[in-house]
């Protein structure tokens, strides 16, 4: 396949969040970047696999608190910090996984849900002697400087996290393009024709759960290391709705939905909470009138705009897992 | 045919599941009383000719009117309020229900309490009141849903394949009360079984790939080799 | 262990479960015939308990309150219904559950604009004390084992001797033969989805004097429902009812026993029973409407 015609797309996109660094404040910046990783994992398990989730916060405080865990306990060294989140939400999602993979859409996102209020209460209560409850774990002053990128300073972990932002995308658009991306829709769609070919379902769904929730993970560690703490907020019931929002609003299933939702999601929450403290109310109203106006979100409703506008133009269309 | 003898019109209806096609410019009358079969291979469009008409597919174009209503717009249970019943291919009852509250919610839509008519056509009915409707065969189930949907004295019945996967003496015995029904009551009905279909017909609407081939009206004309031809 | 704790433990998660019934019995209602998730329904529980506070302290009466509460969570139950559920009915599952999850948010953004941050507490309207085999135990507890019964029989009657209980139980196996017979189905959505609301808002009202009022209520109850209606199965009363007393009885005894697994134990019970039916104990496989 045409190398320049597969990644234009990642390029361009990528290009213009680099841009907006130059116009944005870091820590925004830093923030839309991690949420969107965030909102990665939620946006495959719901418009690629057809699982809505309400529980991303469980994984999200797995990756948190592994990375948490090691950073306040063992060692100093941020990149292993990271390594410990993503490790931590690999074995969450391959002994979880099995289980709930196996239950129908309205049983798994409520499953979800009750995970994550139940890690909620674990590290808020249950292993409070470890976790230090709602004060949370402080390691920010004991990180060490790392070499190449050092992650303790913010502007160096932007560049970090635009990276793997990059390389997750990369990685996620070639899975979308090959056949376990295929699959993957096959299964949404009709899960006995995947069966009668001789796949298993359960098999692609379990693949694309640890996925999903891995990324999710990995977030979670990012946020570990960049806010130099982690407490159990990160995972209280009243959070479970920003992934799924945040996946809505910039469109399901597309490609750069989760981009442009954080970006859209964070600012209208920087902008907004100035303004009125009671965000739930736009939340809640926002999301409804994204249902009832036709649920495509931002971008999916833009993406096929767009391809048409390329199409014209002699230029390839990116098909850019847009539906 | 005088217009007030036409209780159903049919004009260049077309209708489809989401985005692939099923009807394509569909146009079929019925006067009252009379027995309209629909015949056609699997595939062909008779069950959502059905549906639309019954209001349970939105078509993307056409009319249907009855008695100078349009049916189009309606919702289905207006349509069922109007005296045109929907009887589905698939032989469901409320099987948590017994016979007796399945005619009771039959009743209740329609304000016809008098059971009389339906215990005339299906004495049987009587003996399973109190049984739990999941137990009845599939004959009975058939036998249920027609007793069901003639409560309230409907000007139309839409039946879908009411004879498939029965035993051929529980087919017989639907003929004659389709036939007795018949007297009273217009009847469009999607069959395979085309000896049964030309012995009541007074029409008949041959279907391919969701169009109208064949309009049989002549009494001569209706018997099974000359459907086959168009099938 | 000795008895009298025993005994207060049981009573009280007897109580608990029945405030759990309260508020599952609409979610499973609304699943069963609607085929949707409506987890709104928490709302209808924060009105309930938030109309409770108000009115109560308005006319010094706690009953006329949760009265008040459930009048009001139906109201506004209605009209969610109205303006979001009527347009969505035929959308599927996800789609409905992520719009009740807006509204469920929403709502609490309303609830936090009108009434604020703080939690607000509401007196008990019974303060008194029973002796049972030698245990003191709150006569409102009992009172609200007795409401939940009597919900669990009306809730019977309903659905088994009246006809429109009868069309919504018939509307649970297919709602399109019920349409076909000539019932006008969106009635009885609108009406299962009121019955639904108003038992949401007895429960907050009803538990309201028992915990301290607060915006997030909803959502801290959120997983214990979900666990509840998962273990019972989707769409089941008998499941329900079942499920609601054995949840009950594990957070309150399991606290007894070691007070923070309590909160966990209901959903290790839920991973085990889903790991033999993936459909909780009584419910029915998924079928599309």
């Amino acid at each position: 396949m045409n190398i320049l015609r597969w990644w234009w797309g990642l390029l361009l996109a990528f290009a213009l969040v680099a841009i907006g660094r130059a116009f944005l404040p870091l820590p925004f910046a830093n923030e839309v970047l991690i949420f969107s990783i965030y909102t990665m994992g939620c946006n495959y398990l719901l418009g690629r696999v057809g699982f809505i989730s309400f529980g991303q916060p469980a994984y999200l405080a797995t990756g948190a608190y592994g990375a948490g865990f090691y950073l306040f306990y063992f060692g100093n060294n941020p990149y292993l910090g990271l390594l410990m989140g993503i490790a931590a939400g690999i074995v969450v999602s391959l002994i979880i996984g099995p289980l709930f993979v196996r239950l129908r859409g309205d049983y798994f996102a409520l499953v979800n849900l009750a995970l994550a209020v139940i890690i909620f209460y674990l590290m808020q209560k249950v292993l409070a002697d470890i976790t230090h409850g709602d004060n949370g774990l402080w390691y920010l002053t004991s990180l060490t400087s790392t070499p190449i990128l050092d992650l303790t300073r913010p502007d160096q972990f932007f560049i970090f996290a635009f990276l793997v932002a990059f390389a997750l995308w990369a990685f996620y658009k070639y899975l979308d393009d090959s056949i376990f991306g295929a699959l993957c829709l096959a299964t949404k769609i009709n899960e006995d024709k995947v069966k009668f070919l001789g796949y298993s379902s359960f098999g692609i769904r379990l693949f694309a759960f640890v996925i999903a929730n891995t990324t999710t993970a990995l977030a979670g560690a990012m946020y570990a290391v960049y806010l130099g703490f982690v407490s159990p907020a990160i995972t209280g019931p009243d959070r479970a709705a920003d992934p799924v929002v945040v996946t809505i609003l910039g469109g399901v299933g597309t490609l750069y939905g989760p981009l442009v939702g954080s970006v859209v999601y964070t600012g209208m929450k920087d902008v907004l909470s100035k303004i009125i403290g009671n965000w739930e109310l736009v939340i809640g109203f926002l999301l409804v009138f994204i249902m009832l106006a036709g649920e495509k979100g931002i971008w999916g409703s833009l993406a096929p705009l767009l391809q048409k506008l390329f199409t014209r133009d002699g230029k390839a269309p990116d098909r850019g897992g847009s539906r | 045919m005088s217009s007030r003898d036409e209780i159903l019109a049919v004009a260049g209806l077309n209708a489809a599941y989401g985005e692939s096609k099923v009807l394509f410019d569909v146009s079929v009358d019925v006067s009252r009383n009379q027995v309209v079969a629909c015949v056609g291979r699997n595939g062909a469009g008779k069950s959502t000719l059905l549906k639309t008409i019954a209001g349970f597919l939105k078509p993307t174009s056409g009319t249907i009117t009855s008695d100078g209503e349009n049916l189009v717009a309606k919702p289905a249970f207006a349509i069922a309020g109007m005296g045109i019943k929907y009887i589905p291919q698939d032989k469901k009852v409320f099987s948590d229900l017994t016979v007796r509250e399945n005619l009771e919610l039959g009743s209740y839509a329609s304000q016809d309490y008098d059971w009389v008519p339906v215990f005339d056509y299906f004495p049987k009915l009587k003996i399973l009141m109190d049984r739990k409707a999941g137990y009845l065969s599939g004959g009975e189930r058939q036998m249920l849903m027609i007793g069901r949907a003639i409560l309230g004295r409907p000007k139309m019945l839409l039946v879908d394949e009411p004879t498939e996967g029965l035993a051929p003496s529980i087919v017989m015995h639907l003929r004659d009360v389709f036939k007795e029904l018949a007297k009273k009551t217009a009847l469009v009905i999607v069959e395979q079984n085309l000896p049964l279909v030309c012995a009541i017909a007074d029409k008949i609407y041959a279907m391919r790939e969701g169009r109208i081939v064949a309009e049989l009206k002549e009494r001569a004309s209706i018997k099974p080799e000359m459907c086959e031809q168009y099938l | 262990m000795n008895t009298q704790l025993l005994i207060s433990g049981i009573i009280f998660g007897l109580s608990l479960g029945g405030i759990f019934f309260l508020m599952s019995i609409g979610l499973s209602l609304c699943f069963g015939l609607m085929r949707i998730i409506s987890l709104d329904q928490l709302l209808y529980y924060s009105v309930g308990a938030y109309l409770t506070y108000t009115i109560g302290l308005l006319v010094g009466d706690v009953w006329l309150g949760v009265i008040g509460g459930v009048v009001v969570a139906a109201i506004v139950s209605l009209l969610v219904e109205r303006v979001v559920f009527r347009r969505i009915y035929e959308r599927d599952l996800p789609f409905t559950m992520i719009t009740s999850f807006g509204v469920l948010v929403g709502g609490v953004g309303v609830i936090k604009y009108f009434w604020g941050l703080i939690p607000r507490p509401v007196p008990v309207p019974i303060a008194a004390q029973v002796d049972i085999i030698g245990t003191d135990i709150p006569v409102y507890r009992l009172v609200i084992i007795g409401v939940a019964v009597l919900v669990y029989l009306g809730i019977w009657l309903f659905l088994n001797r009246t006809i429109i209980g009868k069309a919504i139980r018939a509307g649970t196996e297919d709602c399109e033969h019920v349409e076909g017979l000539g019932i006008n189905v969106y009635r009885l959505f609108t009406i299962t989805f009121i019955i639904a609301g108003g038992l949401s808002g007895l429960a907050g009202g009803l538990y309201a004097p028992l915990i301290m009022v607060d915006p997030q209520m909803g959502l801290e109850v959120l997983a214990f429902i979900f666990m509840v209606v998962i273990i019972g199965g989707l769409g089941s009363i008998k499941g329900t009812l079942i499920s609601s007393l054995l949840v009950g009885q594990v957070v309150s005894l399991g606290s007894l026993i070691y007070a923070p697994l309590a909160q966990m134990a209901p959903f290790a019970v839920m991973l085990l029973i889903l790991l033999v039916k993936p459909t909780g104990l009584f419910g029915s496989a998924l079928q599309k409407r």
